[in-house]
């Protein structure tokens, strides 16, 4: 781990480059804001914390001039200041990269970079663009490759853009959203440096996250929201992660150990459940993603899926969920073949579904809560009976399934794109687990969460499993697959590069594998 | 001192949005007022003069009725097709396609009375149908933008039916040539001049509210509207559905077509659809993706469109009411968006 390069000392005399004061916001319900302060002097990375909902994100949109207070004070260098859009806010300096992004996936990262910018040449060739593209990257040390479409980027690489588009309107703060929540480790690590050189030049970056290690590790200062109000802001260099979780909350988070199995739990079964048999997979551009894999859940047990994001994950889950076919190979339920795999079909068997990519794969973003809480359920009683729908016990269901999921609700019927990100997290992870019966396929499932709301997540996934579910956890924290899984199986670009006990793992070699090694060979890493 | 300042809401009330549809017909109705004192005419008795004979007589409210059915209908096809992402913008050649295979049947089939008029009434939705049937596959299976398609056939239906009307089924001997003989069987009317299309068309309108609100099949239809991706990981047959959809949307049309032609109209002309599926169009946006509203949208759209006829024999030229009629659901369209903000007030 790489030491900050600057130790952040408030400048004396010198004006904050950011300052909220009072700030309020009122949803219909909802207090997301109230009498909020926040203070960002040039050179700092400020971290903001908070619980999910606890007001992060709108805080944010406030200061970049999507949403209008309710009361209170932006005052930028000094001066109060008023954005009615985003374009305002970024000609002032200020500018925010979003958790999901808003790219043009169609266009180049030079056409993207280049869209709606006064800046732009008016009569430009996609070759001069791509040589701005290029001279900007350059400047600001943001590797990105000016011709390339966004859709073939990774998810790092499309941030990179992101970040470069907000530079190149000459930002002199930066917010992130929740940033590292999609990069892998050695993506962050490149983010953090190229935000340290961003800050080491009087600018300032905004940075929310819910990873306290990270966040201590990034920033000079950090401001906790809980409930909307300001919790406190402290220096980094103060704080520790129980300290954190403990202004986040108002209490102390005791991390659960979660490997013990309690009298009464299910046994782990002699046969597998759900089985991949030589499972070739094709993703969305036709390239094959899996190779060939072989893997077996059991009930009762859950198998842990390391390796580094973007290394087949994404059609691991899908397949093994019945949401893209395999191109060749086997799958097995219950030891039949299923020759026509259809997600309704895996349902119906009880195999539920946590897909990272929840807002857009698995939910309708406009619509409204309730049509998404019952997604799974909507076509059996009460929710339908005799093929007539029932608003009334479709609502109920939805009532139940946020009161366990804990989300306080408003209005069942606004769209639940309103809902903060962890908390739409929190609806999709119980709408999955209420019908899991036999299968959880858990993919990032504490992406996103606070810190308290992913022991209660993990929590709910050994209790499944303790009932006799098989779950399949992916994720790129080893520590939590080591907390949890019975097994480790390691995926490396399409490939099972191992499967360990986990009684029996050595965290190194789980680290090569994760690098391509195969288990137990020796030498040099695997090409 | 107090700042006030315009915030945007996420959604809107009902009253909010009700009242600023009021706002702003009222609005349009006083500019066009102030244009109509400027160029010599009498605002007020222009005003009194439309309002007294389209719904102060019952030969006006009959005027309407008859004008409201096919805008229910039209309104109530892009509607339904936008219920699952579908753009139809081809209602127009569905109105024509469903009144050629009406006024077909009507014309030629050895059937009499009423099953005369239940031949015509499968006939025009099957027409419409027919006429959706390539846009919908091309979406569906090679993902072609329907709203391209449909647009097209539009004028392949409207041609058609100027060949038939003028050539093939022309009444011979007729008067002006250039529409078929008149068809025998006819919608009954119920109040004056106004048929059974009317009851039809609402119950059809609050049918499909009742479909998509209250059946398993609604719920998939929308769900795949607002996102495809969602219906591929619930594993919900989307082509199926999306195919359905756009079927029925396009029948919904054509049942407008056959209704003109056998309730009001009686022959088959060209120009017979005198805009209605573009019209329907404007309905469905004023309707907002909802099909009792379109109930609604279509009563309004009758009322301006019957208002234009009206202020027209008074000798306003046609452009000055198209201006008119322009002002008012541009002025709407805004409302609905103003709608969705608020004044605040700082306390500083
Ligand atoms: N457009 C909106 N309409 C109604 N309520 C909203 C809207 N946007 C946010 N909210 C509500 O405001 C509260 C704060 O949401 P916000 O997104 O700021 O939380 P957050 O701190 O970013 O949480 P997370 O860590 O889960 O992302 C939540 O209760 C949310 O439901
Ligand atoms: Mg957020």
């Amino acid at each position: 781990m790489t030491e900050p390069s600057h130790r952040y000392v408030v400048p004396t005399g010198a004006a904050p480059l950011v300052q909220l004061k009072g700030i309020a916001k009122y949803f219909p319900g909802v207090i997301a804001n109230q009498d909020v302060d926040l203070e960002v002097m040039p050179g700092e990375i400020h971290a903001l914390l908070g619980e999910n909902g606890a007001g992060k994100s709108t805080l944010m949109n406030i200061l970049t001039g999507i949403y209008q207070p309710d009361a209170g004070e932006i005052i930028i260098d000094g001066y109060a200041c008023q954005f009615a859009s985003p374009v305002q806010a970024i000609a002032a300096g200020i500018g925010m990269v979003h958790q999901h992004f808003k790219l043009v996936n169609a266009f180049t990262v030079a056409e993207n970079i280049h869209l709606g910018w006064s800046e732009t040449p008016r009569r430009a060739s996609a070759p001069a663009l791509e040589e701005r593209t290029a001279a900007l990257a350059q400047k600001f040390n943001l590797q990105v490759k000016p011709s390339a479409r966004i859709t073939e980027l990774s998810t790092g690489e499309q941030q990179r853009v992101e970040i470069l588009r907000v530079l190149a309107r000459k930002a002199r703060v930066l917010i992130l959203d929740e940033p590292t929540a999609v990069l892998t480790p050695a993506e962050a690590r490149e983010l953090f440096k190229a935000l340290r050189d961003f800050v080491s030049t009087g600018n300032a970056v905004i940075f929310i996250s819910h990873k306290l290690d990270e966040v201590l590790e990034i920033s000079d200062r950090i401001t906790i929201l809980r409930g909307g109000r300001k919790a406190g802001t402290e220096l980094a260099a103060d704080c520790t992660p129980a300290k954190l979780a403990r202004l986040m909350v108002g209490r102390d988070i005791v991390l659960a150990d979660m490997r013990a199995r309690p009298p009464g739990a299910a046994a782990v079964s002699s046969s597998p459940v759900l089985r991949l048999r030589d499972v070739s997979v094709l993703n969305d551009n036709g390239h094959t993603a899996l190779h060939g894999i072989s893997l077996d859940v059991r009930a009762g047990e859950i198998l842990g899926i390391a390796g580094v994001a973007g290394n087949g994950q994404r059609e691991l889950s899908q397949v093994l969920t019945g949401t893209r076919p395999a191109a060749t190979g086997v799958i097995e339920i219950d030891g039949h073949a299923i020759a026509h795999a259809n997600a309704a079909d895996f349902v119906r068997r009880g195999i539920g579904h946590i897909p990272e990519d929840r807002l857009h794969s698995g939910l309708a973003p406009g619509l409204s809560i309730t049509a998404n809480a019952v997604m799974r359920e909507y076509a059996k009683p009460p929710v339908t009976i005799a093929g007539i729908f029932r608003p009334r016990a479709a609502k109920a269901l939805a009532r139940q399934i946020a009161s366990v999921a804990d989300v306080a609700i408003p209005d069942f019927a606004m769209p639940i794109r309103n809902l903060s990100g962890g908390n739409q997290q929190r609806l999709v992870a119980r709408r999955e687990m209420r019908i899991a019966s036999k299968i959880l396929v858990a993919a990032y499932p504490s992406r996103g969460l606070d810190v308290g709301a992913i022991n209660t997540m993990l929590r709910y996934i050994v209790d499944l499993r303790n009932a006799g579910a098989g779950i399949v956890l992916i994720s790129e924290e080893l520590e939590e697959l080591l907390n949890l899984s019975d097994r480790i199986a390691v995926l490396y670009e399409g490939r099972i590069m191992g499967v360990l006990d986990n009684d029996r793992v050595d965290i190194d070699e789980i680290g090569l594998m994760m690098g391509g090694r195969l288990r137990g060979e020796k030498g040099a890493a695997h090409g | 001192m107090a700042d006030f300042r315009l915030q945007r809401l996420p959604s809107t009330t009902p009253a909010a949005a009700l009242g600023a549809r009021i706002l702003a017909i009222a609005l349009a109705l006083v500019i066009a007022g102030v244009i109509l004192a400027f160029v010599g005419k009498n605002p007020l008795a222009l005003g009194l003069q439309v309002v007294t004979s389209s719904l102060g007589s019952s030969f006006g409210l009959e005027d309407l009725g008859l004008l409201v059915i096919p805008l229910i209908l039209t309104g109530l096809s892009v509607t339904v097709a936008q219920q699952i992402g579908a753009w139809n913008i081809g209602a127009e050649g569905q109105f024509y396609a469903g009144a050629f295979a009406a006024s077909a049947v009507g014309l030629f089939a050895p059937l009499s009375g009423g099953w005369s008029l239940v031949g015509m009434g499968v006939a025009g939705a099957f027409g419409g149908l027919v006429w959706i049937l390539i846009p919908a596959l091309a979406r569906a299976y090679a993902n072609v933008n329907e709203l391209i398609t449909t647009l097209l056939l539009n004028f392949v239906a409207i041609l058609l039916v100027y060949y038939v009307s003028t050539d093939a089924w022309r009444e011979r001997g007729g008067v002006a040539n250039s529409a078929t003989p008149r068809i025998k069987a006819e919608i009954p009317e119920f109040w004056g001049l106004v048929h059974w299309g009317l009851p039809i068309a609402v119950l059809l309108a609050l049918a499909m509210a009742g479909l998509l609100a209250f059946t398993r099949w609604g719920y998939e239809v929308r769900l795949i509207g607002s996102n495809p991706a969602a219906g591929k990981y619930l594993g919900i047959a989307a082509r199926r559905h999306l195919i359905t959809v756009m079927l029925i949307s396009g029948a919904i049309a054509g049942l407008a077509g056959m209704l003109e032609i056998a309730g009001t109209v009686h022959r088959l002309q060209g120009g017979i659809s005198n805009n209605y599926g573009y019209l329907g169009i404007m309905v469905a946006v004023l309707a907002r993706g909802s099909s009792i509203g379109v109930i609604f949208a279509a009563a309004l759209m009758a009322f301006i469109l019957n208002s234009g006829i009206i202020l027209q024999t008074q000798g306003l030229t046609t452009s000055t009411v198209l201006a008119i009629t322009g002002l008012i659901l541009f002025l709407t369209a805004i409302g609905d968006e103003l709608s969705h903000y608020r004044v605040v007030r700082d306390k500083s």
